[in-house]
């Protein structure tokens, strides 16, 4: 499209300052909040300490730990989801009706509230109440507490957020495969390449570019994630689910905002650093 | 023979897909209608003659009207506030050329991956200083910031689709820069536009971060309210499956009218859906 030379910045201004205000203003803040020794209850003990609560943070063990709780779900579950969504991505491609036909339920988990969704885990992994367990029995397996082992909460909490978001994946990769041009498959099938090659040899490499963006979306938002650990785990067994999220909310709800403010810096660069490593992975796809 | 193998096995893989998504659904739909005896019934009841005292209690005992006023209430304003900043926005990037434009909007995406939690600390303080903490306007603020990236990158999309020879037309019979865009190029994006506003209106529905941190007895919205019933409350279990189906409920009916958009929404038009 050709676009006009003047008269653009009327229209960006609003939007732009609205951002500038509500969400740079207050990163901007954070920063300074976290070099202050800070307890909400006792705000005249408010002083500044420079670097300490950084110091604190990266000597802790529990963040050493927490770190590594979100690392692990964040892998868990976007590579679960990668490989189903792409499984049934490739299944469903060739065949439009029964997608068509599917769609309108995958869609739901994807869009209902994640603390509903929470909730309906809650009930399915109840040991009394719950249908997991009472259908493993069934099956010969004795029901293992799935929420009061550190192990297994981890495993049920992947289960949730793959339930969650599967869809995405699955939407997204079958989006990018019935829009890939159909002679490439006919020039391999002439050629008399089996299923299994051409999946491998030029669906999947037609695909990366945009899995990679799938990947770079689902594993910001899995790092992030909140909300379903809240309602599942509440970061237990113990501290065993303990997120960097939900550290951080522990330490805010104990009023030390100064310290809650370290850590969110120190998260915030972290995802800086991640966004820019895939960002430039996406960027080298995009060229490739 | 070998057709018809393949096509059993997909039919099958459908099944399977189905019966996964909709088993949780609707085991906390039937929780939400049993007694609290028929929940622990064993083997579980699937199908019960629906009782409904959980939904009676939850509608008139807890204060629930109210904290579905205040979703609402919540959610319309930060889908009214970013649709009027992320139109203009998004008209701005679409119409004119600018130095520097590619990356402004590259910036404004990059807010997206901002961890909600970062903000919350800072944004806690800002509200109570300016005394809005507990109101719908703190959240709305919050919320409007959330969902203005992605409505401003949808809405690009949507106004490229609109052909610049029509606003042309009138500007030919004396429109002003604006009036063209009020008056014909957003009837014209309507479509696209009610896509972009179901998404800021669910992004806003489904918060829960902020609104467990900024809001209170004044303004507590639906997500706050299910988690206490899990985390707080003892073992109300039907009265939480049906707090939960009423949340859910407007979730499903605005999905279901978004189906072919989802996909462009997921990725910010990455992928064409």
């Amino acid at each position: 499209m050709v676009r006009y030379a003047r008269g653009g910045l009327p229209w960006l201004a609003p939007g732009i300052a609205f951002l500038l205000l509500i969400d740079l203003f207050p990163l901007a803040y954070a920063v300074v909040i976290s070099l202050y020794s800070w307890w909400l209850v006792r705000p005249s003990e408010t002083h500044l300490i420079g670097l300490g609560n950084y110091v604190g943070l990266v000597t802790d063990p529990q963040v050493a730990h927490d770190t590594a709780v979100s690392a692990v779900f964040m892998a868990g579950a976007v590579s679960l989801e990668l490989v189903a969504g792409l499984f049934l991505a490739v299944v469903f491609a060739q065949r439009a009706r029964v997608f068509d036909l599917v769609r309108p339920v995958i869609l739901l988990p994807l869009f209902i509230t994640p603390v509903v969704s929470g909730t309906m885990w809650r009930l399915m992994f109840h040991p009394d109440l719950g249908i997991v367990n009472y259908y493993l029995r069934r099956i010969g397996i004795a029901g293992p507490p799935w929420l009061s082992d550190p192990g297994l909460a981890m495993v049920a909490l992947i289960l949730l957020d793959a339930w969650r978001t599967i869809p995405f994946m699955f939407l997204v990769l079958h989006a990018g495969i019935v829009s890939q041009p159909h002679e490439f498959f006919e020039a391999a099938m002439v050629d008399g390449a089996g299923a299994w090659q051409t999946f491998w040899h030029i669906t999947l490499p037609l695909l990366r570019y945009i899995m990679v963006v799938a990947v770079l979306i689902r594993a910001m938002d899995a790092f992030r994630e909140f909300d379903i650990f809240y309602v599942l785990t509440s970061g237990g067994p113990g501290t065993a689910t303990e997120t960097i999220q939900m550290l951080n909310y522990r330490i805010f709800g104990f009023g030390r905002v100064g310290l809650a403010s370290a850590l969110s810096t120190l998260t915030l660069v972290l995802v800086a650093a991640m966004s820019l490593a895939l960002l430039r992975l996406l960027a080298r796809e995009r060229a490739a | 023979m070998k057709r018809g193998v393949r096509a059993a096995g997909t039919a099958l893989l459908a099944a399977a897909v189905l019966v996964w998504t909709l088993v949780p659904l609707f085991w906390m739909l039937s929780a939400s209608v049993k007694t609290e005896l028929q929940l622990y019934l064993r083997p579980p009841r699937w199908f019960v003659p629906p009782v409904w005292d959980s939904y009676r209690q939850v509608l008139f005992e807890v204060p629930f009207a109210q904290y579905f006023a205040n979703s609402l209430a919540v959610a319309a304003g930060t889908t009214v506030g970013a649709m009027g900043l992320g139109a203009l926005a998004a008209y701005g990037f679409s119409r004119f050329a600018f130095k520097g434009a590619a990356t402004i909007r590259f910036l404004i995406l990059m807010t997206r991956m901002v961890p909600r939690i970062a903000l919350v600390v800072p944004y806690f303080l800002m509200m109570l200083r300016l005394g809005l903490l507990d109101t719908y306007t703190g959240l709305i603020l919050a919320y409007v910031s959330f969902a203005l990236p992605f409505t401003i990158w949808l809405m690009i999309g949507f106004f490229d689709e609109v052909p610049r020879d029509v606003e042309e037309a009138a500007f030919v019979d004396g429109c002003s820069r604006y009036r063209a865009f009020r008056d014909v190029v957003l009837p014209l994006a309507a479509p696209g536009l009610v896509v972009t506003g179901i998404f800021a209106f669910l992004l806003s529905w489904n918060e829960f971060l902020f609104a467990l941190i900024l809001s209170g007895v004044h303004s507590k919205t639906l997500p706050v309210v299910i988690a206490g019933f899990n985390t707080d409350v003892g073992p109300l279990y039907n009265e939480m499956s049906a707090a939960a189906v009423l949340v859910m409920i407007p979730t499903v009916i605005l999905t279901l009218a978004l189906q072919r958009h989802v996909v462009r929404g997921l990725t910010l038009g990455a992928v064409k859906g």
